[in-house]
């Protein structure tokens, strides 16, 4: 008997790193799960390895697109019948710079990619739970929607948001059944970070990938990054019932780096 | 197999309430737990209740003194062998009143079963814990740790407090394979809070019901949390998904702290 049996979850950026460590969580619980992700080749790689047989599918999409994400949570209610819990997980950014030097294209990127996407994915996934007076949106939020650091200005203002949207949001399904929590992971070494890590030591006037793992590792009390399976295991608990009285939480995975 | 197979819990104030669900759930998951509560009465009701053989010991033994204390941890570890975690759960406040009018008995009692139990607990645990290199502290904080309410001073500060020291302890031990966080309630229906809720509400100028439905109008969930709400997450802090987590005030509210 697992966690999560006849649960229906779909996952935004789950072919990978975070997205991924919470399907196979949630599939190990007896859940059904649709990942998601741009490139229809990593897709079906993400299926074959997991190996779930019907319990996973795939849908292809950029969540920084609107259609995509919508599409991706009509696409799971239509393949399994229902949408009991919605991970909008994916985000990260791509040439980002300190705000003197930010361009409107990385600043409107970001938005879309960890903002608006979240916003997007909550609203079409609540206008599905609500009348059902069921349901579990979980965000993937980051210790930078707290705190804030040099060089990561779209980030840190995009991870804040998604904070206060979800806090809002909590308030307003509360006593429909449905939770509404952010989760806090401080830096894991996803092939996000492994890809856009160099580029982004940069802009924090850092000397490189070493540096800024070693910077993040550093503020925390556990002096080492985070991993995917401790984020994934709290993603299993809030989607549980035994999460239901928990709501508009921020819950920090991120070995003691933020003081609140 | 279950989350806390071969782990020794140690559990301040047991028997009842919020401990006393984290207990059940402990043991569930395949731990060994010691309960504690100042009653043997109480106790031996517990032990018999929870029906779970050998994996459950009760411990008397007053938490507000430092000699309490210690034999409640070292106690654990004399019966069971060792500590993997301890739940510093027990606490509650008496003699409630607006700080203009506050005794210094009332303060330094609130002090000494919160937040100084707390102390005296994690500092004995650590002992064991940091020669092992591993362990889980969870401390008993409230939403009243984060918040604060008219009329409640003994309880927030002592609340407010305990969340002080659960972070600069887990800086600490961080590197030691020890995670040390606090849960942090919304108001839950235990016997304490039937005992001590009438008083506090008074000092805060409403009557006992006007009190629960204060904090449930609070939350998001507009009603109150569940002992096993607490429970659950205690698990997840003392499993071993939980190692990556620590320094942490976890909310167990139904959304009524915004932090």
């Amino acid at each position: 008997m697992g966690k999560l049996d006849g649960k229906v979850a779909c996952i935004t950026g789950g072919t990978r790193s975070i997205g991924r460590a919470m399907a196979e969580a949630f599939i190990a619980e007896g859940g059904k799960v649709v990942v998601n992700g741009r490139d229809p080749a990593k897709g079906a790689e993400c299926l074959t390895e997991m190996d779930a047989g019907d319990n996973a599918d795939f849908y292809a999409g950029d969540v920084s697109k609107q259609d995509a994400v919508e599409g991706l949570i009509d696409f799971t209610i239509e393949r399994y019948g229902q949408l009991d819990v919605c991970c909008l997980n994916s985000g990260g950014v791509k040439a980002t710079a300190p705000v003197a030097q930010m361009t409107d294209e990385e600043w409107q990127l970001e938005v879309d990619w960890n903002l608006n996407h979240v916003f997007w994915g909550m609203r079409r996934s609540l206008q599905h739970m609500i009348p059902r007076e069921s349901g579990r949106v979980i965000v993937t939020s980051s210790v930078e929607g707290k705190l804030g650091k040099p060089g990561i200005p779209g980030y840190a203002a995009t991870k804040h948001a998604v904070n206060g949207l979800v806090k809002s949001a909590a308030r307003e399904v509360g006593t429909l059944g449905i939770t509404v929590n952010a989760i806090l992971p401080g830096l894991i070494e996803t092939d996000i970070v492994r890809a856009t890590g160099p580029d982004s030591a940069v802009a924090m006037g850092l000397d490189g990938y070493d540096a800024l793992i070693e910077m993040f590792s550093s503020e925390s009390a556990l002096k080492r990054p985070n991993r995917v399976e401790e984020v994934a295991a709290v993603a299993v608990f809030l989607a549980s019932d035994a999460a239901r009285n928990m709501t508009g939480n921020m819950f920090p995975v991120d070995g003691g780096t933020m003081p609140y | 197999m279950g989350a806390l197979e071969g782990q020794v819990a140690c559990i301040t104030g047991g028997t009842r309430g919020i401990g006393r669900a984290a207990a059940e759930a402990f043991v569930r998951e395949g731990a060994k737990v010691v309960i504690n509560g100042r009653s043997p009465d109480k106790g031996a009701q517990a032990i018999a209740e929870m029906d779970a053989g050998d994996s459950v010991y009760f411990i008397g033994g007053d938490v507000k003194t430092r000699a309490g204390c210690e034999s409640i941890v070292n106690g654990t570890v004399d019966h069971f062998g060792k500590i993997d975690i301890l739940f510093s759960n027990a606490g509650g406040a008496s003699n409630h009143a607006p700080v203009v009018d506050l005794t210094d008995d009332a303060m330094q009692d609130s002090l000494v079963w919160n937040f100084w139990h707390t102390f005296w607990t994690m500092q004995t645990a650590l002992k064991h814990m940091i020669p092992q290199q591993s362990g889980r502290i969870i401390t008993m904080s409230s939403v009243e740790g984060k918040m604060g309410k008219p009329g409640l001073s003994i309880y927030v500060s002592a609340k407010h407090a305990i969340n002080g020291l659960t972070k600069s302890a887990a800086q600490e031990v961080g590197t030691l394979g020890i995670t040390v966080n606090s849960v942090c309630p919304g108001a839950i229906e235990t016997d304490i809070m039937a005992a001590e809720g009438p008083p506090a509400a008074e000092s805060m100028g409403i009557d006992y019901q006007g009190l629960l439905d204060m904090f449930a109008e609070e939350s998001a969930i507009k009603r109150l949390n569940e002992t096993s709400d607490v429970a659950e997450v205690c698990v997840l802090l003392a499993s071993d998904a939980g190692a990556g987590i620590t320094g942490s005030m976890i909310s167990i509210d139904g959304g009524t702290s915004p932090y």
